[in-house]
This record gives structure tokens, C-alpha cells and sequence, in this order.
């Protein structure tokens, strides 16, 4: 029994940084119905920010996060405005942004590589090889906190979307964009602000994933699937649901671990993509799909 | 009486596909219900879709007040006074109803006076209140559409266009939904509505306009037209071969 609980808090525990890794993803599908298969790529730049300025400066990645965050969502600007707002206007446009943000995934991957190496990282604060004791249960801070973090980010960016006139104008555009239009809302630059934000969280929760796993560039290969497992099961474009699915496939994937073994966990998260796919296509919370 | 707004000879199509719009015409008089019928590929939604700002314009022009609107945005548009409420009645599934009426004033800049004009549209239409708080994809058809036309009158617009209000609605639905009309031209707006189903359109419209092939065929008083032996022709074939 202990064991059982040991291996659920383990699951609740990993669940909030895909949660915040999912999210951003899920943003910017939503909006722009771009399928961004850079973004574990970017999750691995945010990593490297935080492992640099933790290794050279001694800067505890929880405060490089926010820098991370701006930086990447500088980039998610700068993306935005030489690629994407351009191919908004192309008729192949979903077919060309898959290519592009695997090209994307490519580039950054190459980058980082031969800026850093292959080698794995991570970054030890005190508190990731630490744990709490809740009798025999033991609940690792690094994972603890990164988790709170995540969740902690993500009420924030669903309190904005729910509560502002900005935010409200980014729901609107996700769920008609034609009506959002003529309703005045500049569909443009909600797509820009989505995407700078969906890329800024990518670099909010590497500076989390630096601490939490091992990592080195080609890694963003395993997280796209996950990822994506993620947002399937969610439903497209929704926030609330990815982050369920997060907690939901994380927890599975850690009792799967228990009982199959550790390379069988991963395992989980695919089984589920094609699960969903065939039971509940529109996922947890998304749109039924048109019959065409 | 000057028109409100004057379509003249307009010239349109999607992209760089072919014309739809061949030399439509129309001229649109204060306070009343004007609707465009005519066949399944006359032109009707694509006419509403030029006038707004969706498809640019080729030759011709849309005055409104003796201003020209053409080249304008769709926000632009709506910023002079003109709201168009597409076939899918545009709403947002998953926001509530009253998210919904406040997308519908989102480029007032005095939010104040926006929650107190969303007081005042649910007071008139009450199944809105009682609704409030309900996403409105859970909304009936006829529900929806109360909502999509309620949400035009935030901005006190002076005319609101309806692609096929009636679509899919059992017909006393649709009696309601030209009794909102009714109130919204007692309020001084405009309607410029796009019917298929003709013969429904034209009794309750002032003003018909018919329009075959991109082209204004005729124009008069809906009773009129309905009587009118073109219509007959339009409809039941007698076209001759072009």
C-alpha cells in the first residue's frame, strides 16, 4: 500500500511540469493551429539557460526561470514575425507549419549541440537531490517544487485568458477566428502575443526540466511524442484538459514503470495517443470532430 | 431619401478564383428589413461577405452615409456602424453567454459603459439572463441565433446584416427571430438579411432585392416581388439557356 501511494505521488509529482510543457503547446495549437514540433526543443534551450547560469553563476534555475521565460518568448516573437505570420497567409498553410517547426526542431537541435555538446546535464541545486518524508513516503523537492511552479504558472496564465479583455480575445480566436475578426479582435496580434507566450512557457519549464531530468539536445525527440500524447488526450487546443491529461498519463506511466519496469513506462503515453485516437478522437475536451 | 448604404455594381470572388459578384446593386433605406433572396449560388452570403470588408471588392463601390467603405478591414467596418452576423451566427462555443456578449463590444474602450449596455440587452432579451453563465455551444439554434443578434446591438450599430438567420430553426423559431428584428429597426438599425428560403424572407422584409448570377436582377416591396411572375421564372426554371 505504501508503495502504491509512494509511486502515485511520484506520477502527481512529474505531472506538473508536463503539464506546463503541454500548455504551451496547447496555446499555440489552439490559436494558430500550428503543430509546433519545435517546442521540446525550446523547453531544451530554456534548460540550457538555467544549466549555464546555474554552473557559471551559481544561479538557482527558480530564478533563472523568468529570465528563460523572456528570452524565449523574445524568440517566440521573433519566430513569429519572420515565419509564421508569413505563412498565414499560404493555403498549404498547416501542412507547411509541420515542416517548418520540425525544421525548427532540427536547427535548434544542431545548435545546441554544437554549442554544448551531446553530453547530458543537469543542474544539482541543493533541493533536486533532496526529499520530504511524509512517514515512509518520500517526496523529492526538486519535483515537489517544480511542480508547484508549474502549476503555480499555469493558474496564472488561465486566470489571464478567463479574466482579461486580452485573454478573452485569444479564447474567441481559438475557438472562431473569423467571429473574433469581425468582432475587431486583431487576430494578428493575438497570434503573436499566443505564440510568445506559448514559447515563452517552453523556456519557463526548462529552467524546471533542467533539475528534474537529465538532458541533452537530441532529448526533445522523446518529449514531442509525450507531449503530444498529452494534448491529443486533452483535447486540441485545450488548456484545462492538457494539463489533466498530464497528471492522468504521468501518474499511469509511473505505476506502469512499477509494475513493467522503467522502459515500459514511456511506453504509456503512445499507447494512449492511439488509444485516444481511436476511442475519443476529440479527447477529454475537445471539439467533436466534423464528419467530412 | 438618400440610401444608408449604397451598393453599386460591385464586382467580387474569393481569392483569385473567378467573380461571383458580377454588378451587384443595392441601396439600403433607413429602418427597415431589406432581404436579398435569389438561387443557390446567386451571390447572396458573398455580396454581405464583400460589403464588410471579407473580400476585397474588384470594381464597384459600397458607400455608407456617401462615404465609401470599400477597402476596409472587417473591424473598420463594424467601427462605422456596420455588423454582420455570418451563417455559422459566429458565436464562441465555449464561452458563456455572457463572455459572448462581451466579445461583442470588445473594441469599445469604456468597459463600464460596455457591462452596462450587456444590463440593458439582457433585460430585453431575458432567456439571455437565465442563460448568463452557460457556454453557449449548450444554447438551442434558436438560442443561439437570440444571442448572435443581441450581441450586434452592443455596439448600437446602425445596420446589421444576416446571412440566412433561419437556417436550420423549426418555423416558429423563426417567426421569433424576425420578431427580434422587428424590435432591433423600433431601436433604428437597419437589417440587411440574406434569405434562402424566399418566400419567408419576403414576408417579413419592407424591401426585397433579387439577385441571379452575381447580378441585381430586380428590387421592390417585399409583398411585390412576391407576387412578382419573375420570381416564378427564377425559381421554378424558367431560365433560358445562356
Amino acid at each position: 500500500m505504501a508503495d502504491m501511494i509512494q509511486i502515485l505521488v511520484l506520477g502527481l509529482a512529474l505531472g506538473g511540469v508536463y503539464a506546463l510543457m503541454g500548455s504551451g503547446l496547447s496555446l499555440v495549437f489552439g490559436v494558430m493551429r500550428i503543430v509546433n514540433l519545435a517546442h521540446p526543443s525550446l523547453v531544451m534551450a530554456g534548460a540550457y539557460i538555467a544549466y549555464w547560469a546555474f554552473r557559471l553563476g551559481g544561479v538557482d534555475p527558480m530564478v533563472t526561470l523568468p529570465v528563460a521565460l523572456v528570452i524565449l518568448a523574445a524568440t517566440g516573437v521573433l519566430l513569429y514575425k519572420l515565419v509564421f505570420e508569413r505563412e498565414a497567409r499560404s493555403a498549404k498553410y498547416s501542412e507547411m507549419t509541420v515542416l517548418l517547426t520540425f525544421a525548427l526542431a532540427m536547427v535548434v537541435e544542431g545548435a545546441l549541440g554544437t554549442a554544448f555538446t551531446n553530453t547530458q546535464r543537469v543542474t544539482s541545486p541543493d533541493y533536486a537531490t533532496d526529499a520530504f518524508f511524509i512517514g515512509s513516503v518520500f517526496i523529492p523537492k526538486g519535483q515537489l517544487y517544480s511542480g508547484i511552479v508549474s502549476l503555480t504558472i499555469i493558474s496564472a496564465l488561465a486566470l489571464f485568458l478567463k479574466f482579461s479583455a486580452f485573454g478573452n480575445a485569444i479564447r474567441a480566436t481559438t475557438q472562431n477566428r473569423d467571429a473574433a475578426e469581425l468582432l475587431g479582435v486583431n487576430v494578428n496580434l493575438v497570434g503573436l502575443v499566443s505564440f510568445a507566450i506559448g514559447i515563452g512557457l517552453a523556456g519557463a519549464a526548462g529552467a524546471l526540466v533542467s533539475f528534474v531530468f537529465s538532458f541533452f539536445p537530441a532529448k526533445h525527440w522523446e518529449w514531442i511524442a509525450i507531449l503530444m500524447s498529452l494534448v491529443v488526450l486533452g483535447g486540441m487546443g485545450s488548456i484545462l484538459g492538457t494539463v489533466l491529461a498530464a497528471f492522468i498519463l504521468s501518474i499511469v506511466a509511473a505505476y506502469v514503470g512499477f509494475f513493467f519496469g522503467a522502459t515500459w513506462s514511456t511506453l504509456t503515453f503512445f499507447v494512449a495517443l492511439f488509444v485516444v485516437l481511436l476511442v475519443r478522437p476529440q479527447g477529454l475536451f475537445g471539439e467533436k470532430p466534423e464528419l467530412a | 431619401m438618400s440610401a444608408l448604404l449604397q451598393v453599386s455594381n460591385v464586382v467580387a470572388g474569393y481569392g483569385d478564383g473567378p467573380a461571383i459578384l458580377n454588378g451587384a446593386s443595392v441601396k439600403v433605406q433607413p429602418g427597415k428589413v431589406h432581404c436579398i433572396i435569389g438561387p443557390n449560388g446567386a451571390g447572396k452570403s458573398t455580396l454581405l461577405k464583400a460589403i464588410v470588408g471579407m473580400l476585397r471588392i474588384r470594381e464597384g463601390d459600397v458607400r455608407f452615409k456617401g462615404e465609401s467603405v470599400k477597402g476596409l478591414r472587417p473591424d473598420q467596418v463594424l467601427r462605422k456602424g456596420i455588423c454582420f452576423v455570418p451563417q455559422e451566427r459566429a458565436l464562441f462555443p465555449k464561452m458563456t453567454v455572457r463572455e459572448n456578449l462581451r466579445m461583442g463590444g470588445y473594441s469599445m474602450r469604456d468597459k463600464v459603459e460596455l457591462e452596462r449596455r450587456i444590463d440593458e440587452i439582457e433585460a430585453r432579451f431575458p432567456i439571455l439572463k437565465e442563460r448568463r453563465d452557460q457556454h453557449a455551444g449548450t444554447l438551442s439554434g434558436g438560442q443561439q441565433q437570440t444571442l448572435s443578434m443581441a450581441r450586434t446591438m452592443i455596439l448600437r450599430p446602425e445596420i446589421v446584416m444576416l446571412d440566412e438567420p433561419s437556417l436550420g430553426l423549426a418555423p416558429k423559431i423563426v417567426a421569433e427571430i424576425f420578431d427580434i428584428m422587428r424590435v432591433m429597426t423600433e431601436d433604428g438599425i437597419t437589417i440587411l438579411l440574406v434569405e434562402q428560403n424566399a418566400l419567408m424572407g419576403l414576408k417579413h422584409a419592407d424591401w426585397g432585392v433579387v439577385l441571379d448570377l452575381g447580378r441585381t436582377l430586380f428590387e421592390g416591396p417585399g409583398q411585390e416581388i412576391l407576387n412578382d411572375p419573375r420570381i416564378q421564372e427564377l425559381y421554378l426554371g424558367g431560365r433560358k439557356a445562356a
